[in-house]
């Protein structure tokens, strides 16, 4: 193992003070908000999303090849000729079903887009964040009218939010994130509260006018109080309601979009108040 | 003999430094389990230790930490501050323990990890309101991914010492 070991450790100190000294400094920024250090987050983001778009395509790309050619090889051994036809027909499903869901779910997101959200734009999930706060990065961004607050949503309901924005790529807070927090409204009765992120699957119920006529299998829209998501829009279902604490029960609530299986999305860039052909009652499952 | 130029070497850190923060980011998103790994912590230990120089050590921690900072909602600098501090503690760690035996690794990827998460998550209260690192399993979730890493540090040691032994 080579070790070097420095004649003098002025330098290793004058060194490790400046490092912490910018990193401090940035995070002091921050806590004040006196300067904006959002610019250090674009450029480092337009360095490394690229990258990760690449990445997650080659992946892609890669995992394709794998599904399509080299799990077949054993099934060869059968039948060459029969099998050469068959995975060539194979190979073609496979690319048409594809194909299809995939203008399937561009068509219900560009169906979405359409129907009074106000202006949108669709947006492919690139990325998951690497640390265990709940954000993807999706490649749209700033030069694409994405800023911080734009609402993110699927035919199923919402998403999260915008939080920071590079000229080409955006990272977006989930709703299920801890700091997340959103205006609400009960479908039946219409009272309005706001629900949470745990940093888990599910949402909490954090506030409500009046929580004694709630039940399983209630669902909550937006109220579009919070000035972030348009009224009216899915956000989860009841799951569970516990006994009381404080002032309120404990309310669990499941997002109306599986999180984990996010492909496209949809940004809302310049919204409405409120979202009139959203029929909650017709929301499709998945993403 | 191929001529070895400092640009050279500084260019293949850079691409390892972004290459380790892009698969991280990858590999979480398309598998849920990797959320627990932290792989520029395990970059920034073995590169801390195998080095031995605090200085470098520190530099590539310092990246390491503000690039994976920039792709989460983490503040800007929590794991910058974090990766400088681990990157100088595993350089200077060198000259006073044996950083080869596995017994070492172990007792430093885990505490380091331990540490980190502690540390980022210290610097997120003092800034802003309470993160996801901070809800009420969050010290379980530490734990968990400190001996995730420990685990995956261990095996990626093992198999960067066969590989540079066999390239020297």
């Amino acid at each position: 193992m080579s070790r070097t070991v420095p004649v003098s450790k002025k330098p290793i100190w004058i060194t490790l003070t400046l490092a912490l000294a910018i990193h401090i400094s940035l995070i002091s920024l921050q806590g004040r908000r006196r300067i904006d250090t959002g610019f250090v987050r674009v450029w480092i983001l337009d360095l490394l999303a690229p990258v990760e778009k690449l990445v997650d395509r080659s992946f892609y790309g890669v995992r394709s090849v794998w599904d399509r050619y080299v799990e077949l090889i054993g099934v060869h051994d059968e039948n060459q000729h029969l099998k050469r036809e068959n995975d060539e027909l194979r190979m073609q499903v496979i690319e048409q079903r594809e194909a299809i869901l995939e203008a399937e779910r561009i068509r219900t997101l560009a169906g979405l887009q359409g129907s009074g959200l106000g202006k949108s734009i669709i947006a492919r999930v690139i990325g998951r964040d690497p640390a265990h706060t709940q954000t993807i990065t999706i490649d749209k961004g700033a030069s694409h009218g994405l800023k911080a607050d734009t609402a993110v949503i699927t035919p199923a309901g919402i998403v999260g939010r915008v939080i920071h924005s590079s000229n080409f790529f955006s990272i977006v807070q989930l709703i299920v994130d801890s700091q997340s927090a959103v205006g609400v409204m009960l479908q039946t009765t219409r009272r309005q509260g706001i629900v949470k992120g745990n940093g888990g699957r599910d949402l909490d119920l954090d506030y409500i006018d009046d929580d004694t006529d709630l039940k399983e299998g209630d669902l909550f829209l937006t109220s579009g109080e919070d000035r972030i998501y348009p009224k009216g829009l899915p956000v989860g279902v009841i799951t569970s309601i516990g006994p009381r604490r404080g002032l309120l029960k404990v309310v669990q609530i499941r997002p109306s979009v599986d999180l984990g299986r996010l492909e496209e999305v949809l940004c809302i860039i310049g919204r409405r108040e409120h979202v009139d052909v959203v029929d909650p009652t017709q929301v499709p499952q998945g993403p | 003999m191929r001529r070895i130029t400092t640009v050279g070497i500084v260019g293949k850190f850079a691409t390892a430094l972004i290459a380790v923060v892009v698969i991280q980011g990858i590999l979480s998103f398309k598998f849920k389990v990797f959320g627990y790994f932290d792989l520029p912590l395990i970059f920034c230990v073995y590169y801390g230790f195998t080095l031995g120089n605090p200085i470098a050590s520190i530099v590539i921690g310092s990246s390491l930490g503000l690039m994976q900072d920039s792709l989460s909602a983490v503040i800007l600098g929590a794991n910058g501050l974090s990766k400088t501090l681990i990157g100088f503690f595993a350089a200077t760690a060198v000259s006073k323990f044996a950083v080869d035996q596995p017994i070492t690794r172990v007792f430093a990827l885990f505490l380091f990890s331990l540490g980190d998460d502690i540390l980022v998550t210290i610097l997120s209260l003092m800034v802003g309101p309470a993160s996801s690192a901070t809800h009420s399993g969050a010290v379980g979730i530490w734990l968990l991914s400190a001996t995730f890493n420990t685990l995956l540090g261990l095996v990626l040691f093992g198999y960067y010492d066969r590989w540079r032994d066999v390239t020297a």
